[in-house]
């Protein structure tokens, strides 16, 4: 087996995942320019380790815990500065543009960056990174029954936040 | 029996077992307010999806893929290619630039890749055996009468009616970015499946998509055919940054655009 092929495609197979990635660690860290620097940060850290990566192992669960892991490092190394919430502006603008579509697309971007911390991975793995109850568990190093207590907290928390879902 | 409301969750998600679904099931027969409730926690899944699902077609900045793109023989990109065709247009914005000048107030370098038609043959050539598989047995980019390389077919019809956000993952076609270039036309990147990965921007100009950048990777190991996958080259990219104008489009932008047919806003 060529192995120096098989890497390359599996730096392909990275690449694909990369807006994912992108995502789930904005979902994370709440900041954009955060969530770029430790994406960079896994990414590198993913290339030193791709041995250890099981190729039966889904390798977009395999990249969300690397994601994660980098980004409670970081958290760790620079003491959880304060942030000043998104959330306050982002809100202020959903009353403004009724125009339905942008106005829900706010609205729930702002609900999630209100979330806790646990709720708000959980939901961000399940929900919409799509993962399986299990995986999701992996990714955060937690059993099953925590992570389906945490989504069925979150989701509540969603549903208050955002209200019934108009019809438009 | 009442049914928790985490076991519900679990049944909105695809995650019960055959024996809890049955009784879940059930339940639902019986008990109109339970469907209500496994329709509330599907709503709002699907309330998130949407609402999360425009930051997938943001370009990735190319600090990242480079990362993983550090080697220097990761990927045998046709950037040859388009570095020859870039300095052919700048030799031929040169040119026009001196033509406008009487015309207008001053030289407009704009960077028009649209009479770049000396996007090199090579790369028509690898399109030629990588479509072999299109359905109409036709290239989805042709040379309109005027010479610019148009897109035609399915890519043109994707570039004219696919939203970024409403695109399957299996799809032909998949577009990146759309955004409204300096220029003052709408451009659109997108990514072609294939036996190779062809990327490329479009622009609309008048009823035409004329291609303003094509890329083509070289086709993995074993020639497997790909998907249309989202991620674009560094190189597209980097076009896209040079030739944008404000933010790319979001979906309310786009279906705009879409409705007045692509055409400039005024």
């Amino acid at each position: 087996m060529n192995t120096s092929a098989a890497s390359q495609n599996i730096h392909e197979q990275i690449i694909a995942l990369l807006p994912r990635l992108r995502r789930f660690a904005r979902n994370l860290t709440r900041d954009p320019h955060d969530a770029d620097d430790i994406l960079q940060i896994a990414l590198e850290r993913a290339l030193t380790r791709l041995d250890q990566w099981q190729r039966e192992a889904r390798l977009d669960s395999w990249m969300f815990k690397i994601v994660r892991n980098a980004w409670i490092d970081e958290v760790r190394s620079r003491g959880r500065r304060a942030k000043i919430f998104l959330a306050e502006e982002m809100g202020a603008d959903v009353g403004v543009d009724t125009a339905d579509k942008q106005a829900t697309l706010m609205s729930v971007q702002a609900a999630m960056l209100r979330l806790p911390e646990q709720q708000r991975e959980a939901v961000s793995l399940v929900l919409i990174e799509g993962l399986p109850y299990q995986e999701a568990a992996d990714v955060l190093d937690v059993p099953i029954g925590t992570l389906t207590s945490r989504l069925a907290r979150g989701r509540e928390e969603l549903q208050a936040l955002l209200g019934p879902e108009e019809t438009a | 029996m009442t049914i928790s409301d985490e076991t519900l969750m679990a049944f909105a998600d695809g995650e019960l077992d055959e024996a809890a679904r049955a009784a879940v099931e059930a339940a639902m027969r019986e008990d109109p307010e339970v469907s209500k409730r496994i329709a509330r926690h599907r709503a709002l899944r699907a309330r998130l999806q949407a609402g999360f699902a425009a930051e997938l077609s943001e370009p990735v900045p190319e600090r990242l893929t480079a990362v993983l793109r550090g080697v220097p023989s990761a990927t045998a990109s046709n950037v040859v290619d388009l570095q020859n065709a870039r300095a052919a247009m700048a030799r031929a914005a040169q040119a026009r630039a001196a033509k406008v000048r009487d015309g207008e107030d001053g030289p407009r370098a704009k960077a028009s890749w649209g009479t770049a038609g000396s996007i090199a043959a090579g790369v028509l050539l690898g399109l030629a055996i990588g479509y072999g598989m299109w359905s109409q047995g036709s290239l989805p980019i042709g040379r309109s009468a005027a010479g610019p390389l148009v897109a035609n077919g399915s890519l043109a019809g994707a570039l004219s009616h696919q939203l970024t956000t409403e695109q399957a993952g299996a799809a032909e076609v998949h577009i990146g970015v759309s955004y409204l270039a300096k220029s003052g036309e709408y451009c659109r990147s997108f990514t072609l499946a294939g036996t190779a990965t062809t990327s490329g921007i479009a622009c609309r100009h008048a009823a035409e998509w004329q291609i303003h950048a094509l890329t083509q990777e070289a086709a993995p190991e074993g020639g497997a055919y790909r998907t249309a996958t989202s991620a674009q080259p560094p190189i597209i990219l980097k076009m896209i940054e040079d030739q944008i104008q404000g933010e790319p489009l979001d979906s309310a932008g786009e279906s705009a655009a879409r409705q007045h047919e692509w055409q400039p806003p005024k």
